[in-house]
């Protein structure tokens, strides 16, 4: 865990999103965090200039479709204030599927928690598929040296390898109505970030229902990580 | 393809047509359709401020609706304050639901799901009562697949006491005509004085049919039943009138209005996706005093009643508390009226230093007071500043009451641009009454003369965007009795004015033609209508106000279907409906709907409109467009219509004397 530091104007919000919350995007997260603290009335620092805007950093952009058992958010504030009274004030201004798990003090100057990721673990529940025909297919898929797959979002097609994204991919039982889960570990880190639907179209499972969860992030330095 | 309807894919062929739909749908099944659709967010609920109250709880269950994507339906702050009223009664819950987008009903008709509300997921079709907004023409078409996409048949014939009653209400229900097939009720005027009425008198007829329920509903004021009027024509197939069915059937039906702006929802729901308006709202004033003669609004929210600058103050930091938004929009017909808004944002200005609070205001005026009341508002700059001329020339502004003078206009701009603005955005209508090419040779000069000025104080970054639409005759105005301009005429101005707004620093944008005669055909159809709405509908229509979904094929051959049987061909219907000159007896479609502006005002207007004179704001001198007869009553504190000359207080008499001021 991070020292006491009660000076700091840094604080680590380690939160939790399901159902409704989890089909939001980034963006919407970061606008619906902004105005659950200013309910809260927590003293949030604003950038300077024509529109400004509170300053906060999430460790790493959330996909459209993903809950998360485990995400963190950065803000600064105006003035010093204690763990446990932000969280007595952010109760009852939260929307129904958001939790906060932990509130812990970080020191202004560390880094950011973008620079240090590494990799994130994605839980994805799956529909009428056989535990071992997608067992089959994961070994088949991470026997492949290059997986490669369309970039999104850019106007030439570019492509990039999607194999080197996955570092542990494997299927465990899961409770009705689901059949099997699969588990995942992907890299996270700028320009190199493994998306878990990608993996789910590699595998030909595009059109099949799921439930993504975001299990887990892992930062490069144990120093600054809290525990998982 | 589309023949076959929602209702068939349910297999509602059980004794109880709706058993299917009366439970929930569960999270896990809503949640296989979600990885493949666009945004779905807008499907799923789980907003803060959102009502979730025990379905078993109450007594009565009311689905609210806007047939649009939620995006826009979020955005729609009548059906908030409907929400907010209904959720205040512990007896009642009120629920939401929008349109899904094509996408999302696509998936929703493959996986036999039907339409639900998003606070606790049942069925559409298990509510009570279902509201929907007809707030404009290009819902319609929308409603009809609303209505399949939840299980129930579309026609109001069809449906039983087992289905909801179906309840229309917004602008659009000021000539419900088109419509009128498919409803059950439209509530004429202000819903949040009716809705409980309506509400109390249904919950004490559930074990009537419908067709009784519906007479148990008849004496309340500003409901309007279309199954108890007939509808007459001519032999020359002209509207001749509507006949009420039953000795008790009100004729004509009153619009009902408050008295006082009822206060502002609080707990205003807020989105968790981004939508078309994502900020808190007050409504500030409601009404206009201005009398623009193409405006429908400006005519059925008459009178002009201001909510007081304290009680808005209050409702800022309220709502900010409640809801976290940065910024509050202030709504009204025209923001620049309130008897007070200088004060209003000079306190909030004071008051809100610090708090990262902004706020909008819509529709301002183009006078020096509004440049100095936009110039005090946080990140106005950015989007430029809107004047709204509508004409270019004194001729046509005459003819539409639009009371501003180009040279003044071009000294506000010279302030506009002297305070830091970089945009300004110029919104004009084309195909208005006795319009000439010279009308719209001016449009272009003026925009020109505008940059100019933009050049002198700003430099070559200044840009003007002008937006045209067509003008389209409303029902209950004083065009009413106008034809609509032909494609042709239309064609040739857009092109005139492109050929003379070339070049750096312009932006010309329109509406396109098809679209908007479709708005024209509807906007004062009659019942003759609904058969080619449900055509057109089943053909595809739907969407009509969005440029990538709409179907104009679809309404072309639903006019070619359907058209001759009533009037020859689609020529004659479109002649009658939308080119024709109506003449002053003019029996209209809407005449049993009164809006408390009364008819007689309107010819006169019309009348004033072609000699070329203005009618002045009505804050000065009453004109006696019939409010304050009609209601005399509801009159309170803060209308801002004249008192009355005679020295008995308003609200206890008649104020007939009134109408006789001028």
């Amino acid at each position: 865990m991070n020292e006491q530091n009660p000076t700091t104007l840094r604080m680590r919000l380690m939160f939790a999103t399901s159902g409704p919350l989890a089909y939001v995007s980034v963006l919407d997260l970061g606008r619906l965090w902004e105005r659950a603290l200013r309910r809260a009335a927590i003293p949030l620092r604003y950038s300077l200039g024509f529109n400004p805007r509170p300053k906060m950093q999430f460790a790493a952009p959330l996909p459209t479709g993903c809950g998360s058992e485990a995400e963190w958010l950065d803000i600064w504030l105006t003035e010093p204030c204690e763990p446990a009274a932000i969280a007595t004030a952010l109760a009852g201004t939260l929307p129904p599927d958001l939790h906060v798990i932990e509130i812990t003090w970080v020191p202004e100057d560390a880094p950011a928690l973008s620079e240090l990721m590494r990799a994130v673990t994605y839980r994805v529940l799956l529909r009428d598929v056989v535990a071992a025909e997608l067992e089959t297919a994961c070994a088949a898929l991470l026997k492949e040296e290059n997986v490669l797959r369309v970039k999104r979002g850019r106007r030439r097609h570019q492509h990039y390898d999607l194999r080197q994204l996955i570092e542990t991919l494997s299927v465990t039982p899961a409770l009705e109505p689901w059949t099997v889960a699969l588990e995942m570990r992907l890299k996270a880190q700028a320009g190199a970030t493994g998306r878990p639907d990608e993996v789910l179209s590699a595998l030909g499972l595009a059109d099949i229902p799921r439930r993504c969860t975001r299990t887990g992030l892992f930062l490069s330095s144990p120093a600054e990580a809290p525990d998982l | 393809m589309e023949s076959m309807t929602h209702n068939q894919l349910l297999n509602t062929n059980t004794p109880d047509p709706a058993s299917n739909l009366r439970r929930p749908i569960s999270w896990e099944t809503i949640e296989t359709l979600l990885h493949r659709v666009q945004k779905p967010g807008r499907y799923v609920g789980g907003e803060f401020n959102a009502v979730h109250k025990p379905w078993d709880a109450v007594t009565t269950r009311i689905c609210l609706a806007f047939p649009d994507l939620y995006d826009l339906g979020m955005s729609n702050f009548a059906l908030q304050i409907l929400y907010d009223i209904l959720n205040r009664r512990e007896d009642i819950l009120a629920e939401r639901t929008y349109l899904p987008a094509p996408d999302m009903i696509a998936a929703m008709r493959q996986g036999n799901m039907p339409l639900y509300a998003l606070e606790s997921y049942h069925p559409v079709a298990a509510f009570d009562i279902l509201a929907i907004s007809t707030a404009y023409e290009q819902l319609f078409t929308n409603t009809l697949e609303l209505l399949d996409l939840a299980g129930l048949p579309i026609r109001a014939a069809d449906r039983d006491a087992r289905h909801p009653l179906i309840v229309g209400g917004g602008h659009g229900a000021f000539n419900p005509e088109p419509m009128c097939d498919f409803f059950d009720i439209f509530i004429i005027g202000e819903a949040e004085e009716v809705i409980l009425e309506l509400v109390e008198r249904f919950s004490q007829t559930r074990t009537l049919s419908r067709e009784a329920q519906l007479q148990a509903l008849l004496g309340i004021e500003g409901l309007y039943i279309p199954r108890f009027y007939r509808a007459d024509y001519t032999v020359a197939n002209a509207f001749a009138g509507i006949t009420p069915l039953l000795p008790e059937v009100p004729v004509p039906v009153r619009r009902r209005i408050v008295g006082t702006l009822p206060p502002t929802p609080i707990h205003q729901i807020v989105p968790n996706i981004e939508t078309t308006h994502d900020r808190g709202i007050i409504e500030i004033q409601r009404g206009c005093t201005h009398g623009c003669r193409f405006c429908q609004a400006g005519i059925i929210t008459r009178p002009v009643r201001e909510r007081p600058a304290e009680e808005i103050i209050q409702d800022v930091f309220a709502i900010a508390a409640a809801t976290g938004y940065s910024e509050i929009g202030f709504l009204s017909l025209s923001s620049a009226d309130h008897t007070e808004i200088e004060t209003l944002l000079q306190t909030l200005q004071q008051q809100c230093s610090g708090l990262h609070l902004g706020f909008s205001l819509p529709s301002l005026r183009i006078d020096a007071f509004s440049v100095a009341l936009a110039e005090g508002l946080t990140g106005s700059r950015k989007s430029g500043f809107t004047f709204a001329p509508e004409a270019a020339t004194e001729a046509l502004r005459r003819c539409i009451n639009k009371e501003i003078h180009t040279e003044d206009l071009l000294t506000i701009a010279e302030e506009v641009f002297k305070r830091g603005w970089r945009t300004l955005k110029l919104y004009f209508m084309i195909g208005l009454p006795g319009e000439t090419d010279e009308d719209i040779l001016a449009i272009a000069d003026l925009a020109h003369e505008l940059r100019r000025i933009g050049v002198r104080f700003g430099g070559r970054k200044t840009e003007i965007h002008v937006s045209i639409s067509t003008f389209v005759p409303k029902p209950q105005t004083a065009f009413q009795w106008e034809a609509l301009a032909d494609a042709d005429t239309i064609a040739r101005r857009q092109a005139l004015l492109f050929q003379n707004l070339r070049g750096r620093g312009f932006k010309v944008s329109w509406n396109k033609y098809p679209g908007t005669s479709i708005e024209a055909l509807l906007t004062r159809g009659d019942r003759r209508l609904n058969a080619i709405i449900e055509r057109a509908w089943q053909l595809g229509a739907r969407f009509d106000a969005w440029d990538e979904w709409w179907n104009l094929d679809a309404w072309e051959q639903a006019l070619t279907e359907l058209a001759p049987e009533s009037f020859g061909s689609v020529e004659a219907l479109r002649e009658y409906f939308m080119y024709r000159e109506r003449s002053e007896n003019e029996v209209f479609p809407w005449d049993h709907l009164l809006s408390g502006v009364e008819r007689r005002f309107l010819l006169q207007d019309a009348q004033r409109s072609r000699a070329g004179e203005f009618l002045s704001d009505c804050r000065g001198i009453c004109h006696a467009c019939g409010i304050l007869h009609h209601y005399a009553n509801h009159r309170g504190a803060e209308w801002r219509c004249p008192l009355p000359k005679s020295s008995k207080p308003a609200t206890n008499q008649q104020t007939t004397g009134n109408e006789n001021q001028l």
